[in-house]
C-alpha cells in the first residue's frame, strides 16, 4: 500500500514538473483581439523605469508606454497585467497575454521558446567611477581593482575579455554599490541602465565608460508561431521610426532617471535597426 | 405471558469468540421493576444494549410489545425505550433545556413551545428548575445524571433502561438520583435496572435477576433473593457486600 | 525619515489597503469553503470504506508535499495549457487554497470526531434520534467547536500564504508594498523600511482580530 502511494505521488511531482513541456495554449491571433476590443500585455509593475506603478495606482514606463501605442494604434482597450521575470515566458506559453513587454532580453534558449519581435532597447556594460579618479576606457582599468557582483554578465566579460583586470566580487548589487561608495574598489561594471541610475542618486560618481562589450536587445515576445500579432508589433516599430517614437518614450520616462549625461541612442533602438 | 411490555426469548450474543450472555430468556409486564444483578463484565449492560438496538444479539429474539423488534427499524424502537448511561451523556455543547427537548422536538416532531413547558415542569420535580440554561459543564455528576434521567423520560418511553447510572458518581450524590428512580417506580414506571447498590436494589425491584457468565443463575423476589438466596453463588455474590467487623472491643 | 513620506504618496494608502482587501477576500473565502468541503471530507474519512479513506489519504499527502507555489502554477498556468482552461488568478488561487485548506480541514475534523467519546453517539441514538440527525445535532456540533482553534491557525497560515499570489499576477498587499518601494526607488531609496513596516502592520491588523475571535469561542464553547 506504502510503495502505492509513493508511485502515485512521484507520479503526481513528474505530472507538476513537466508542465513546462506541455504544448502551448491556444495564443489569440490579431483579428480575434481586435474582435474582443481589448490587447492584453504583460509588464513588470515593481521594475522602475522600465515597468513600474505610480503613486496614483496608473502603470509607466518605457515598455508602458509603447505598450499604450500598440493598443492605441490597433484601435482596441489596454489591459496590462503584473508579470515577474520567473513567469514571463509561461504568460505567454498559456496565452494568458497576448505579448510581453517587460525588459525581456533576447537569447538564443529563449528565442526557442517564444518569438521575439524587433528590439526597442539596448544594454550593454557600463563602467562607473569617483569623479575625482573617473575610468574612461578600458586602459584605465589596468592595476586597479572592479567590483561585479557575481553571476552577471559583467563578470563573464571581464573575466573572458580582460582577465588581466582585477575584479572584486560579491553577491548581492547592494554590496557592490557599497564597496564602490567607500572605496574599496575603483569603479564598478554592471548593466550600464543599473549604473547610471545608480550615479544620478550618488554625486560625485559618473559613468566614464557608457557602453561596452557585447550588446544585450530587449524586444516585445509573443507566443511562438502568433505570426499576426508579431508581424503587427514589427510593422508598428518600422513605422514608429519616421516620429522618433522611442526617442520621445525615453524623454518620458528615462530621461530624469538617467540625467543629461546620457546619450538615448546608447539605450534605444529606433525603428528596430540596430547600428 | 400476555401483556409483556418486553419480551427477551434466549438472547445470545459474544463478542470475539467469548459468549457474553448464553441464552437469556426473560419477560416484563407493564410498570414491573426489574433489577440486574452481578458480578462485573457478565454481560449486563450488554443485554440493556441488545434491548435498544445499541447491540445486534447473535441469536434469540426481542420483543417489545409483543412485536419482534428484530426486523424493526431500530430509530422507531429506540423512540419508544429510554436509556440512562452510567457516565454522563449529555451533550456538552447545549444547555439543560436543549439537552431536554433534543429528542422529542428533533425525534418525536412535536411543537418546540409544547416540550419546553414540560420540560421545565419536569426539571422542577428534580429539584433542578434553576438550572435550566445551565451548561452540563457547570453541573454536579449528582446533577447531570438527574438531567439524563428527566432527558429520557421526556420522550415517553414504554421502557426505561437505566445502566449503573450512579457507578461513576461521588457517594454523596449518588441519592438524589436513586431518589428520582424511586420516584419513577412510585409512577408506575416500566424499568429494566442494573445496579451495584443493593439496598436500592431491594428497595425499588418487583423481581431480581442474578446475572453471572452469562446466564440468569438465580431469580425471585427482592425480599426472598436479599436475605434468603436460594443458589450457593448467588449467596457468594452476596457476601462480597458484607463486611465483618476487623476491630474487636 | 522623509522616506516615510512615500507611503502617504499620492493613493499609496489606498493601495494598500486594496492590496490587504483582495489578501483578504482570497483567504476568508478559502477558509469559508475550505471549512465547509473539510467537514464533509472529514465525515468521509471516519467512513470504513478502504477506497474512500485511501483518496482521501492521497489528497492530504498531496497537500503536504507538493509546495502551494507548484499548485498554483499548475491550475494557472498548466491547465490553461493541458486543456485551454483560462481562468483568473484569483480563482486559481482560491481552488489552490481550498484544495489546501480542505485536505487539512478535513483531517482535523476527523480527529475532532473520533475525539467525541463513543457514548455521545450512543447518547444520541438511544434517545430516538436518527444517525443524521445525532450526525447534526450531537457530533458534528462539538467537532465543530473542537476545530475552532486549528480553523483559525488555518486562516492565518492562509493569510500569510496569498503573497504567493503575486506570482500568477494577482496584485495582493505584498506586491503593492513592492511596487510603490520601487516606484520610489529614485526618490526615497530607505523607502523599502517603512512600507514593508505598513505591511506588516496590515497583516498584523488583519490577523489579530481574528486571533482574538478563536479565543473568545475557544473560551465560549470548552467542552
Amino acid at each position: 500500500m506504502k510503495k502505492l502511494f509513493a508511485l502515485i505521488l512521484s507520479l503526481i511531482l513528474v505530472l507538476s514538473l513537466s508542465v513546462g513541456a506541455l504544448a502551448d495554449a491556444k495564443a489569440r491571433n490579431l483579428d480575434e483581439i481586435k474582435q474582443s476590443g481589448k490587447l492584453v500585455i504583460g509588464v513588470f509593475s515593481d521594475k522602475k523605469p522600465f515597468g513600474y506603478v505610480d503613486e496614483y495606482g496608473e502603470y509607466q514606463g518605457y515598455d508602458v508606454y509603447f505598450a499604450r501605442r500598440l493598443a492605441e494604434d490597433l484601435g482596441v482597450e489596454l489591459e496590462l497585467v503584473s508579470v515577474d521575470a520567473p513567469n514571463r515566458v509561461e504568460y505567454l506559453t498559456s496565452a494568458k497575454v497576448d505579448i510581453i513587454l517587460a525588459n525581456f532580453t533576447v537569447t538564443p534558449e529563449r528565442a526557442e521558446v517564444v518569438d521575439f519581435a524587433l528590439p526597442y532597447m539596448k544594454v550593454a556594460l557600463g563602467v562607473v567611477s569617483p569623479d575625482t579618479a573617473l575610468i574612461t576606457s578600458l586602459d584605465d582599468l589596468q592595476g586597479k581593482k572592479l567590483i561585479v557582483s557575481k553571476g552577471t554578465t559583467a563578470e563573464t566579460w571581464f573575466t573572458a575579455n580582460a582577465p588581466e583586470v582585477e575584479l572584486l566580487k560579491f553577491d548581492t548589487y547592494t554590496e557592490t554599490f557599497n564597496a564602490l561608495l567607500d572605496g574599496r574598489g575603483d569603479a564598478l561594471s554592471t548593466d550600464n541602465t543599473e549604473v547610471l541610475a545608480w550615479a544620478i542618486e550618488n554625486p560625485g560618481f559618473t559613468v566614464g565608460i557608457e557602453t561596452l562589450g557585447s550588446l544585450d536587445t530587449i524586444a516585445p515576445a509573443v507566443q511562438k508561431g502568433n505570426d499576426t500579432v508579431l508581424t503587427y508589433i514589427n510593422q508598428e516599430i518600422e513605422a514608429l521610426a519616421a516620429e522618433q517614437f522611442f526617442h520621445a518614450d525615453y524623454e518620458a520616462t528615462l530621461k530624469d532617471v538617467y540625467g543629461d549625461a546620457v546619450d538615448p541612442d546608447n539605450l534605444v533602438v529606433e525603428g528596430g535597426a540596430i547600428e | 405471558m400476555g401483556n409483556s411490555v418486553l419480551e427477551i426469548r434466549n438472547l445470545k450474543k459474544g463478542f470475539d469468540g467469548n459468549g457474553v450472555l448464553d441464552g437469556i430468556s426473560l419477560a416484563m409486564g407493564d410498570g414491573e421493576v426489574v433489577v440486574v444483578v452481578g458480578p462485573s463484565g457478565c454481560g449486563k449492560s450488554t443485554l440493556l444494549r441488545c434491548v435498544n438496538g445499541l447491540e445486534t444479539p447473535d441469536s434469540g429474539e426481542i420483543l417489545l410489545d409483543g412485536a419482534p423488534i428484530g426486523g424493526m427499524d431500530m430509530v422507531q424502537v429506540r423512540r419508544q425505550i429510554g436509556m440512562v448511561f452510567q457516565s454522563y451523556d449529555l451533550f456538552p455543547h447545549m444547555d439543560v433545556l436543549g439537552n431536554l427537548s433534543l429528542g422529542p422536538v428533533k425525534a418525536l416532531k412535536r411543537p418546540k413551545a409544547q416540550v419546553e413547558a414540560e420540560a421545565v415542569e419536569a426539571l422542577g420535580r428534580v429539584g433542578l428548575a434553576d438550572k435550566l440554561h445551565a451548561l452540563p459543564r457547570q453541573l454536579s455528576g449528582g446533577q447531570k445524571q438527574r438531567v439524563a434521567l428527566v432527558r429520557a423520560m421526556l420522550m415517553q418511553p414504554r421502557l426505561l433502561l437505566l445502566d449503573e447510572i450512579t457507578a461513576a458518581l461521588d457517594p454523596e450524590m449518588v441519592r438524589e438520583v436513586l431518589n428520582v428512580v424511586l420516584d419513577l417506580a412510585r409512577d408506575g414506571r416500566t424499568m429494566l435496572i442494573v445496579t451495584h447498590e443493593m439496598r436500592f436494589a431491594e428497595a425499588v425491584a418487583d423481581r431480581v435477576l442474578f446475572l453471572e457468565h452469562g446466564r440468569i443463575v438465580e431469580e425471585g423476589q427482592p425480599a426472598e433473593f436479599f436475605h434468603h438466596p436460594r443458589t450457593e453463588r448467588a449467596r457468594a455474590f452476596l457476601d462480597t457486600f458484607e463486611f465483618d467487623t476487623v476491630k474487636k472491643t | 525619515m522623509r522616506d516615510l513620506a512615500v507611503l502617504f504618496k499620492g493613493n499609496n494608502p489606498a493601495r494598500l489597503l486594496g492590496g490587504l482587501g483582495v489578501t483578504l477576500k482570497l483567504s476568508l473565502v478559502s477558509v469559508a469553503l475550505s471549512v465547509a468541503l473539510g467537514l464533509a471530507v472529514g465525515v468521509l474519512m471516519t467512513l470504513k470504506n478502504p477506497v474512500i479513506r485511501a483518496v482521501m489519504r492521497l489528497w492530504l499527502e498531496t497537500v503536504r508535499i507538493v509546495p502551494q507555489l507548484v499548485l498554483l502554477f499548475l491550475v494557472y498556468f498548466g491547465m490553461a495549457k493541458a486543456f485551454n482552461l483560462q481562468m483568473s488568478g484569483e480563482t486559481a488561487a482560491v481552488i489552490v487554497f481550498t484544495f489546501w485548506g480542505a485536505g487539512e480541514m478535513g483531517d482535523l475534523v476527523r480527529g475532532a470526531i473520533t475525539s467525541i467519546p463513543r457514548h455521545q453517539s450512543d447518547s444520541g441514538a438511544a434517545l430516538g434520534l436518527t444517525r443524521g440527525q445525532v450526525w447534526r445535532f450531537v457530533l458534528l456540533p462539538q467537532a465543530g467547536r473542537r476545530l475552532v482553534p486549528q480553523a483559525i491557525n488555518l486562516a492565518t497560515r492562509m493569510i500569510k500564504t496569498t503573497s504567493l499570489v503575486m506570482l500568477i499576477g494577482v496584485v495582493e498587499v505584498l506586491k503593492v508594498g513592492s511596487q510603490i518601494i520601487d516606484a520610489a526607488r529614485y526618490d526615497a531609496p530607505q523607502g523599502a523600511v517603512w512600507v514593508y513596516g505598513a505591511v506588516f502592520l496590515l497583516y498584523f491588523l488583519a490577523c489579530w482580530p481574528i486571533s482574538l475571535l478563536a479565543r473568545h469561542l475557544e473560551k465560549r464553547w470548552a467542552c
